[in-house]
């Protein structure tokens, strides 16, 4: 093994969060905000002769979805520092307002690479998204680089 | 026959790279008169897939698709030719410390090549690790032309190539589609599978060859008194 961690960590799911309301507003908003112009994200007309019948959230709109406040209790950490590496998201159904999505966590994978800067441990943390039917909406990796 | 191939490549099976195998052969085929390759080396990080079979891929585009890894050593990044089961048993791809000595010899005794690249890449290459401990025996050849290398880098890795003696060869280090086949190699011999590239390798003709793009020159800027 290249890096020591509990191997029992990975795949346990650590967190699960309240389902979280999708509001009309809320996709409005996200949308001004990144520039949408899509109208079946943003034009009801538009949208209900679309291709899913109604308005739906822009897939990146999966990335605004937060963890809970205990998230980082159970992510192993490595060395004194670190940062937000970067995501990376799946997409599997469309988010439409009136869904009620939930989060549920586990550790995907921990690895050990080095590069010009030194040595580094990356947690990869997935993030499986479902609304109100059990339906997976999608799965957000969220990479955390730790400077060991 | 000649054979020019990109022995440094990462595929999406590469944590840190998002270009799919299909793209990588569509885009060569789209700018042969630029890089005019015959085939591309996966070299992904800390891995070798013994399983993946991309003869489909090979035929439709009509470019040779063959596999390697590349490890992390005490030494820095070394790339691993011919990778074997023995290799993958004696081994942890994924250990980032691997002993390099130990791997390019047993790696030689088992068949295949390992082969350092980026040397003068600082931390992860062998110029930095020169500095403070004896040079390593039995290396056959460094890449000395590295896609991403920046300004300086290829040129400690010529020099120590210089020094040593070493082989050299290219390779673009690609992560992303349009990157791929920036730097190559190019054998005298005809090279088909991983044997005959281990075989050049080892004992053949082979030269760094580079297509990428001059850089432009930027005229530095003039500072402008604004009354």
């Amino acid at each position: 093994m290249a890096v020591e961690y509990d191997p029992a960590l990975i795949g346990r799911v650590f967190e699960t969060t309240d389902p979280v309301p999708v509001t009309a507003e809320m996709v409005e908003t996200f949308c001004s905000a990144i520039g949408e112009t899509n109208p079946l994200h943003i034009d009801d007309a538009a949208a209900r002769s679309g291709p899913y019948g109604a308005l739906t959230a822009p897939p990146s709109f999966a990335v605004t979805f937060r963890n809970g406040r205990h998230f980082f209790e159970h992510v192993p950490r490595f060395g004194k520092q670190g940062f937000d590496a970067g995501k990376d998201v799946e997409f599997c159904a469309p988010i439409r307002p009136g869904d009620a999505i939930v989060l549920s966590s586990h550790v995907k994978e921990i690895y050990e690479k080095t590069g010009r800067s030194g040595s580094m441990v990356f947690v990869i943390v997935r993030s499986t998204l479902k609304n109100q039917d059990g339906e997976v909406v999608a799965h957000v990796d969220h990479r955390f680089m730790n400077r060991t | 026959m000649s054979t020019i191939l990109d022995l440094h490549s990462h595929s999406e099976a590469s944590e840190d790279s998002r270009a799919p195998l299909e793209a990588y052969l569509n885009w060569l085929k789209l700018r042969h008169t630029e890089r005019p390759l015959d085939g591309i080396v996966l070299t992904e990080h800390r891995q070798f897939n013994r399983d993946a079979d991309y003869r489909a891929l090979e035929d439709k585009f009509g470019i040779l698709v063959l596999k390697a890894s590349e490890v992390e050593t005490d030494y820095g990044h070394v790339l691993v030719f011919g990778v074997t089961d023995e290799m993958t048993r004696r081994f942890d791809f994924a250990n980032v410390r691997i002993p390099a000595q130990e791997l390019i010899d047993e790696v030689a005794r088992m068949g295949g090549v390992a082969i350092p690249c980026h040397p003068g890449r600082p931390n992860v290459g062998l110029c930095e690790h020169y500095e403070k401990k004896p040079p390593l025996e039995n290396v056959v050849a460094v890449e000395v032309l590295n896609g991403g290398s920046r300004k300086g880098e290829d040129e400690r890795s010529e020099t120590l190539a210089r020094s040593y003696g070493y082989g050299t060869i290219g390779g673009s280090d690609s992560h992303l589609v349009s990157l791929i086949g920036l730097c190559g190699t190019r054998f005298d011999a005809e090279v088909r599978t991983i044997d005959d590239l281990v075989c050049e390798l080892r004992g053949g003709v082979y030269e760094p060859v580079d297509f990428r793009p001059p850089r432009k020159v930027v005229p530095h800027a003039v500072a402008v008194e604004v009354k």
